[in-house]
């Protein structure tokens, strides 16, 4: 026996066997009885039989033979068969004892040893549940929870014992979608759910579960695929949002697979095209193209596909009913797919327009030379019949004639004086819409110019008796001396016609540094002034009644504009119906060189 | 005046305008013993054969005719005898005919409407011009 077997169970035999031993020398020596004794032998053999099994026969030989020695040594008893009878009976009983014992401890060990490996096997199973990243819980079929891992209590608390319907959704009788009964039944399920409570959504697997009575219960495990839900839902929101720009660009779009195939089109691309979606799925890019343009799209998208050619490429587009529309082509790769977007914008009706407009160009250009050339004839045609009228006139003056002759002869001539500078005004004008003007400039005195026009108008004035005075600095301006004395001549003769007899006229030139500001002023009719703005362009009369002045085209003022305009000046007037007129132009004493032709 | 003794300026009127024909010739005639007029021609085609024929020391050349066009007549003119005088007479207003005609080689340019004087003035110009540059000639 090893020491740690020195238990108290040990010692408890030990003892009892040691104080049956003392009893019966006890009782054989001094008592001389050998009767008694013999009944306490049976306790440490049970003792043995039950603790050390086979082993009690040990014991039952020792107190046997223990029992034969006091028999033979005591002086009352004598040996007999009677003692070795009993000495048997001690010895049988502790091996039935032992026997049974033994084998009871042996389905005893066995019984703990499967308990012993059921309790591991649950221990993996339980360490397995607690470790996994899914839930895992076990539902009875009357929706008891009877199991609830780690991650589910963690989320929806432990409640196990509890009922499901109850504990998870705080309803009072089972879900609606709840699929407890079919699993029972022995389906297994997969389906989603979205815990309103966690706002989590999981991926539920549900299967049966047979208990070890028999009855079946549910084993769900959950898989928490929110973010992938979200993700996917994102996913189809941006996908959902590029599908509505595609669908709703103003760009008729398609999708090429593999250069070949049109995969995708939007309603654009069908209005432009005139197939329907279903028709064009599948359709060969290339029929689109007008025969002439095919290479060169063909050679321009695969350059496209490399990256090489620029964005953009025009073509002829054929549509369903073979009319051609030219459209202007954007072919993009896309990025990690052999395929590649291509919007198309129909230019169509653009390069219509232009058409048009260049043809509405040509005709204006043509129409423009046409009046031209018109204005010139004519220029040429109503000046021929007035050379024999002067010609003739000019003889007849060296002709002897009485004084009512001459009368005529001067009206004569003066009218054909009036007509020829009429004409001569349509003709400039006719020349600064061609833009056929270029000044002729030179270094011009003003007084001078002044002094000229004044004096040619002169015999005007005074027929009208009228009082001309005039304020003028001796400066120089850089001017076409002829335009600018047509310029105030007009002004001038202007303001004699419109003043009334005894009327003033005043010529005031103001020298403002960077150039001059002319002012011719008169005291007459006045422009009323919603005329003001409209005076200085072309045709334009204040007064076309009959009762108006005569003699005047309304071209004057407008070849004022033109020609202080060439100067790079500007022109304006000021008037008060009734008191008067005054007009004003500059002249910019030095031209500058970028304004010329302005 | 001192063109007294000189032999008369023998003077051809080239005008598709039967008036101005007349106008032009009446106007000479108040000058018959400077001027005389030898012939008249109605087109650029005819003025060059006039020219040829005639010899005429003085041309008066309407720019606008048919067939052949004062332009283009000076031209041909000056191409047969480069002394020839020209002078061009025209209702046309551009400069840039009178440029035109003047490039062609007319020696005078004379705008219409006219008068006497300014006709006889621009005669004068022209044998002016032609009598110093004949005096350099010889």
């Amino acid at each position: 026996m090893k020491i740690e077997r020195l238990n108290y169970r040990f010692l408890l035999l030990l003892s009892t066997v040691l104080a049956c031993t003392i009893l019966a020398f006890f009782v054989g020596f001094i008592r001389e009885e050998t009767i008694v004794y013999t009944h306490f032998f049976y306790i440490p053999i049970l003792l043995a039989g039950v603790w050390y099994r086979r082993k009690a026969v040990y014991i039952a030989l020792l107190l046997s033979s223990v029992y034969i020695l006091v028999t033979l040594f005591s002086p009352q008893a004598a040996l007999s068969v009677h003692i070795f009878e009993r000495s048997a009976i001690f010895v049988a009983v502790a091996y039935v004892i032992g026997f049974v014992s033994e084998e009871r401890a042996k389905g005893e060990e066995k019984l703990k040893e499967t308990k012993e490996k059921i309790k591991e096997e649950r221990d993996k199973l339980n360490l397995i549940l607690e470790s996994m990243d899914d839930g895992v819980c076990i539902i009875s079929k009357d929706y008891k929870v009877e199991f609830m891992n780690k991650v589910l209590i963690d989320v929806f608390g432990y409640h196990v014992g509890d009922i499901c319907y109850k504990a998870f959704h705080n309803r009072d009788e089972p879900c609606p979608g709840c699929k407890n009964t079919e699993v029972v039944k022995g389906k297994t399920v997969r389906w989603e759910w979205h815990s309103r409570r966690t706002n989590r959504t999981y991926d539920l697997f549900e299967t049966p579960l047979k208990n070890i009575d028999g009855s079946i219960s549910k084993l769900t495990i959950f898989r928490d695929i929110s973010e992938q839900k979200r993700i996917e839902d994102n996913l189809r929101d941006a996908e959902e949002r590029y599908r509505v720009i595609f669908e709703h660009a103003l760009t008729a779009l398609c999708v090429i697979e593999h250069g070949k195939f049109v995969s995708l089109a939007n309603k654009e691309f069908e209005t432009l095209s005139g197939y329907s979606r279903e028709e064009i799925k599948g359709k060969k890019w290339i029929d689109f193209i007008a025969d002439e343009d095919m290479d060169r799209v063909q050679n321009y998208c695969e350059e496209r596909r490399k990256g090489e050619a620029p964005a953009c490429c025009e073509f002829k587009f054929v549509s369903r009913n073979g009319e051609i529309k030219h459209v202007n082509a954007w072919i993009e790769p896309i990025p990690g797919a052999d395929s590649c977007i291509a919007s198309l914008l129909d230019m169509t009706e653009l390069k219509r327009k232009e058409e048009e407009l260049r043809e509405t160009c040509k005709r204006l250009a043509e129409l423009d030379k046409m009046k031209s050339d018109f204005l010139n004839v004519a220029y040429h045609e109503l000046r021929s019949p007035l050379a024999p009228i002067v010609g003739y006139a000019s003889m007849l003056e060296r002709c002897e004639l009485p004084d009512k002759g001459k009368r005529y002869l001067y009206n004569i001539e003066q009218s054909a004086r009036q007509l020829e500078k009429l004409i001569n005004r349509m003709l400039e004008l006719a020349r600064i819409d061609g833009k056929k003007i270029e000044l002729s400039l030179e270094w011009v005195r003003i007084p001078e110019v002044v002094s000229e026009v004044v004096k040619s108008l002169e015999p005007e004035a005074k027929e009208k008796r009228q009082k001309i005075s005039m304020s003028v600095p001796d400066i120089e301006v850089q001017a076409d001396k002829q335009k600018l004395i047509a310029i105030l001549s007009n002004l001038v003769s202007n303001a004699i016609k419109y003043t009334p007899e005894e009327g003033k006229i005043d010529i005031n030139v103001e020298d403002r540094g960077e150039d001059i500001c002319a002012c011719v002023a008169d005291t007459g009719i006045g422009i009323p002034e919603e005329h003001l703005p409209k005076i200085f362009e072309r045709f334009y009369m204040v007064d076309t009644s009959l009762t108006r002045k005569s003699g005047s085209l309304g071209l004057g003022l407008s070849i004022v504009k033109e020609y202080v305009k060439l100067h790079g000046g500007i022109v304006w007037a000021r008037s008060e119906v009734g008191k008067g007129s005054e007009f004003f132009f500059t002249i910019p004493k030095r031209r500058k060189a970028i304004k010329k032709g302005a | 005046m001192g063109e007294e003794k000189e032999k008369k300026k023998r003077v051809l009127i080239v005008e598709d305008a039967a008036y101005m024909r007349e106008m032009l010739q009446e106007m000479l005639h108040q000058e018959e013993r400077s001027y005389e007029v030898v012939g008249f021609a109605v087109n650029g085609k005819e003025a060059v054969e006039k020219y040829k024929e005639l010899k005429p020391d003085i041309v008066t050349m309407d720019l606008v005719m048919e067939e052949m066009d004062g332009i283009q007549a000076i031209r041909e003119i000056k191409r047969y005898d480069p002394n020839a005088l020209i002078i061009a007479i025209t209702a046309l207003g551009m400069s840039e005919y009178k440029d035109a005609a003047l490039a062609a080689g007319a020696d005078e340019y004379l705008w219409k409407p006219f008068t006497i004087n300014n006709l006889f003035e621009a005669f004068e110009r022209l044998l002016r011009k032609r009598g110093r540059g004949s005096e350099g000639n010889e």
